[in-house]
């Protein structure tokens, strides 16, 4: 049996308390949402912490709701939260077929949104479909108020611009315009409880059902310190009408975006491979969504 | 420092002083002698360790038991009616979905939640909702079976109960 080590247990009842007290900027302090990752690192002796201060009965930043075109999705919301979500479901189908590939469907039944950025893990499963879709995280600390986008939030494996007395609160997005598709697919040995070898998420948006592709966003994860955008295979894409050929030539670029290492799970060669095959898998069941009244309509 | 916790388990509260290190996983089989919650890999990767809390199977390896203040939690213990065997515990043993049985409480509370959210799940629905439990003994394909059992015995059974 793995054992934790001892620590402090802070458990405030409002958000203000959470962020006072963050406020001291202790480094030995840890925000626990889910736990999936904390529990399973403390237990494995990576991090030590000795104090926790856990989420749970913060009120607001659990549930998703839209108002008008932009959905909110509170940090602590589950993944099975988003997984069952009607909302997002419809809206953003995508997100949903990330959220169904983490872990497992007890691990999604606590693991959150939040954590699932905080962690800043670089085969993370939401972070590449919510930099597809173009979303907005915001941060808290006792005096101020922040909003990045997630291209910016990750530094490298498990660092990220979070400070330590900083709490994600919610993570936003926009309703997409029409003719939008996007797809993420991840990977793995195994279809649960597996980290990405490779993964990748795209979402092209067209002029109109037989038109020019006007965005594009293509996200590789797992091959490279975070999540990263193929920037030249998207530019290979914008304004050019969508084939197999043009799919192919972006998928041979996007394996130049990245910087795969070889380890345990794959090697950097395979990965580069698979970079180009999911690329052209996702790029077409996008474009097959965004020919069809596309999402978030 | 110990932290003063009130669970509900199995439908009896108990209160009760934890350190913030105790795993619910550990609260239950040595706080409360609840020996049917196992513990394999302590990581969340087997699920021998499920319980239900608040309606939703999780790995109680993973929760501290501070966490679950407040919580109701349902245990392998806690299924069974006045010491008759859950139906989808019946249908284990009649399948012969059972080996070494370390799996077994965990597989069986995923199944018993399945079950009440999803009367009648496809088979790929029951082997999804069971793919964050490992079997070593490779018995998946009995145990997808005696869900599968369970679920006509229940729907059976109501509809008998209904005549």
């Amino acid at each position: 049996m793995l054992f934790l080590p001892r620590f402090d247990y802070e458990e405030p009842r409002t958000l203000p308390e959470a962020l006072d007290i963050l406020s001291d900027l202790r480094s030995d302090t840890k925000v626990i949402a889910g736990g999936t990752d904390l529990i399973v690192n403390m237990k494995k002796g990576s991090v030590d912490p000795a104090r926790i201060v856990s989420l749970k009965r913060l009120k607001g930043i659990r549930g998703i709701t839209r108002k008008k075109e932009i959905v909110a999705i509170g940090s602590y919301t589950t993944a099975a939260d988003i997984a069952r979500s009607d909302v997002i479901a419809r809206s953003f189908p995508v997100l949903r077929k990330a959220a169904l590939s983490l872990g497992s469907p007890l691990i999604r039944n606590r693991a959150t949104i939040g954590g699932n950025i905080a962690t800043a893990r670089p085969a993370a499963d939401l972070p590449p479909a919510l930099i597809a879709l173009g979303a907005r995280i915001k941060l808290r600390t006792k005096g101020t108020n922040r909003t990045v986008i997630p291209d910016v939030f990750f530094i490298g494996p498990g660092r990220s611009i979070l400070g330590k007395d900083e709490i994600i609160t919610e993570i936003s997005l926009s309703t997409l315009p029409p003719f939008t598709g996007a797809d993420y697919i991840k990977l793995g040995h195994r279809a649960a409880l597996e980290i990405a070898i490779v993964a990748v998420a795209s979402r092209i948006t067209l002029d109109s059902p037989d038109g020019v592709i006007r965005d594009a966003r293509i996200v590789l994860s797992a091959v490279a310190p975070t999540a990263v955008r193929a920037l030249s295979a998207e530019g290979a894409l914008l304004g050019e009408y969508p084939s197999d050929e043009l799919f192919a030539k972006a998928a041979s670029l996007a394996m130049n975006d990245c910087s795969p290492v070889s380890d345990i799970r794959g090697g950097a060669d395979y990965r580069r491979d698979m970079v180009r095959a999911l690329t052209i898998r996702t790029l077409a069941n996008a474009y097959r969504e965004a020919c069809g009244q596309g999402v978030g309509l | 420092m110990k932290k003063i916790i009130t669970v509900t388990v199995n439908g009896t509260e108990y209160e009760s002083a934890v350190n913030p290190n105790m795993t619910l996983a550990r609260f239950l089989r040595e706080g409360l002698g609840l020996f049917g919650t196992k513990e394999g890999c302590g990581v969340g990767d087997c699920g021998a360790c499920t319980v239900i809390m608040d309606g939703q199977p999780v790995n109680s390896c993973l929760v501290l038991a501070v966490e679950a203040n407040g919580s109701a939690i349902v245990t392998i213990e806690g299924i069974g009616e006045g010491g008759k065997l859950h139906p989808v515990q019946e249908a284990f043993i009649e399948a012969g979905a059972i080996q070494c049985g370390f799996c077994t409480p965990g597989m069986v509370l995923v199944a018993v939640n399945l079950l009440e959210n999803n009367p009648s799940p496809t088979e790929n629905e029951v082997r999804q909702a069971l793919s964050g439990n490992l079997c070593r003994c490779t018995g998946y394909q009995k145990i997808v079976e005696a869900v599968e059992r369970a679920a006509s015995k229940i729907v059976c059974g109501e509809r008998a109960g209904e005549l």
